[in-house]
């Protein structure tokens, strides 16, 4: 069996990569949508799936 | 690894175990008796008690002989399990008997009266005071165990290795709870499908919600390249081992990635599973399905997340019995975390598909690499089916068949005799496979920090609000006195 690879020196090997547009733009999709839904999603669950 | 030596997935395993017990059980249907000898522990004062045969049919059958019983037949099915999986059949028979055996003693302590009566048993027991933990106090013991074993007995703990497999138990156990959470919905359809969807309005949310913001804080102010940042995100956010895993694997990470991640997603989860169901008992008591959908959103691993479903269930109805004389039907807390982690589960391999999508298009883009769909398959946790289908056929015979009702939940009853062996196993292994040493290791710091801020910072308290939103003023029924 291979030895287990050794967090620090892969962590020392990080280099730094700046957010990309296309990564800042998933992360706001992500976000954005979670917040948008959020309305929607409560107001189905209150209308149609009452307790 | 020899892909001829390559055997059935641990996944597929716990569909086709689960379902064996699952139609064995339903041979009370027909009038066949086949599980009525498993052995149930009752809580105890008198340990010659404690132990008793599930089935009435089987009354005269001794204790310690039903839980022979029990232990033989585990052995059997689990054994010609590790076969299917190509494991070392000989040397998990022999670690399997430990695990079990050991994993059955914590139950059976866990179940002494001062430990886990509740305030309306104390009389009959003779005694003046309990912990009022019930009997899923049990599994507090055997995760207690399994973290002496794993981190003060490591030779020991290695010596079972062939045996420890958390992941396997509790998916089984997972597949057995569908049909009784199947029965339990058909007698109580309104309530059932608010929260299934409820339960998956609030993974939708937690997923979108918590994959941007932690990716964010791990690639922003923590620095982690795109290669540790997507991993670690899915691995804190969305379903811990095997999230991060297959978003490695979308995006075409080194192997090392994920591992690494993983190791502190089994660490985390485990502190989770000590602290959070004792927060939900003192916090929600009064919110009792806020805690079952948070304990689903907040702790990672099937596992974990299942476990601590189920401690949160007993320790919240013995909180709400103690405190407001309320008596909650048993299991719709564990079955409203497990059905959201089921839901979190299934959506992995969508979640993954997403990512390895847009890295292949946008962040990476690699000539001839086409995303297939059929990964959404691939990625595709199998144990979910087994989990939907003992579901339906609950569900399907409680609505269509209300005179078999009694005969239904007998069987369910025989079920859950298994269901809670493979969940105090999913415990006993979970504690010993959890190696806090790890964290001592050269380096894990900066990893360990941003997994800190994001799962105590925000996870669990996002997920607390999401739980709340979709589930406060939800309660279970009331069980008969």
């Amino acid at each position: 069996m291979a030895d287990e690879p050794k967090l620090a020196e892969e962590l020392k090997k990080l280099a730094d990569e700046p957010l990309l547009p296309v990564e800042k733009k998933l992360i706001a999709w992500s976000l954005g949508l979670g917040i948008a839904l959020l309305g929607v999603l409560v107001w189905l669950s209150r209308t149609f799936f009452p307790t | 690894m020899n892909e001829q030596r390559r055997g059935i997935s641990e996944d597929w395993l716990a569909v086709w175990m689960g379902l064996l017990i699952f139609v064995l059980a339903l041979g009370a249907l027909a009038g066949a008796d086949l599980l009525g000898w498993g052995v149930t522990t009752k809580v105890w004062t008198d340990f010659a008690k404690a132990l008793a045969p599930v089935s009435d049919a089987y009354a005269k059958l001794p204790g310690v002989v039903s839980l022979l019983a029990t232990y033989v037949f585990l052995l059997v099915v689990t054994t010609l399990g590790a076969a299917a999986l190509r494991a070392d059949v000989r040397r998990f028979a022999g670690a399997f008997t430990v695990v079990f055996w050991i994993s059955y003693a914590c139950w059976v302590l866990g179940s002494f009266a001062n430990i886990a009566a509740t305030s309306d048993k104390l009389a009959a027991f003779k005694i003046s005071w309990s912990l009022q933990l019930t009997a899923e106090a049990g599994f507090i013991v055997a995760l207690a165990a399994g973290l002496v074993v794993g981190n003060f007995l490591p030779r020991f703990g290695e010596s079972l290795r062939e045996a420890l497999r958390p992941e396997w138990y509790i998916k089984t156990g997972i597949v057995l709870l569908g049909g009784f959470f199947g029965v339990a919905a058909a007698g109580q359809f309104v309530l059932a499908k608010a929260v299934l969807f409820r339960g998956i309005c609030a993974i939708v949310e937690a997923y979108l919600i918590y994959w941007g913001l932690v990716y964010f804080v791990a690639r922003k102010y923590f620095k982690f390249p795109r290669e540790w940042a997507a991993p670690l995100a899915s691995g804190i956010s969305i379903c811990g081992v095997s999230a991060a895993i297959a978003t490695g694997a979308a995006i075409r990470a080194r192997p090392v990635v994920p591992i690494m991640v993983s190791s502190l997603v089994v660490i985390f989860a485990v502190v989770e599973l000590v602290v959070l169901p004792f927060a939900a008992q003192h916090f929600l008591a009064h919110e009792p399905m806020v805690a079952g959908a948070w304990m689903g959103l907040a702790v990672k691993t099937d596992g974990a997340a299942v476990a601590s479903g189920a401690v949160a269930d007993s320790l919240i109805r013995a909180q709400a019995l103690a405190i407001h004389g309320v008596r909650y039907e048993k299991d719709w807390i564990t079955n409203t975390a497990a059905a959201i982690k089921v839901f979190i589960d299934v959506f992995i391999g969508v979640w993954a598909f997403i990512l390895a999508i847009i890295w292949s298009t946008k962040i990476e883009r690699r000539e001839g690499d086409r995303v297939r769909a059929a990964e959404i398959w691939q990625r595709f946790p199998k144990f979910v089916l087994g989990y939907l289908l003992t579901f339906v056929v609950g569900l399907t015979v409680g609505l269509a068949a209300p005179a078999l009702m009694g005969k239904l939940k007998a069987a369910m009853a025989e079920a859950n005799v298994f269901r809670g062996i493979f969940f105090v196993m999913t415990f006993f292994t979970i504690g010993v496979v959890s190696n806090f040493r790890r964290l001592a290791e050269e380096g894990i710091g900066r990893l360990a920090l941003v997994y800190v801020v994001c799962l105590f910072g925000f996870i669990i308290w996002i997920g607390l609000a999401i739980s709340w939103i979709f589930f406060h003023g939800i309660t279970p029924p009331l069980a008969a006195a």
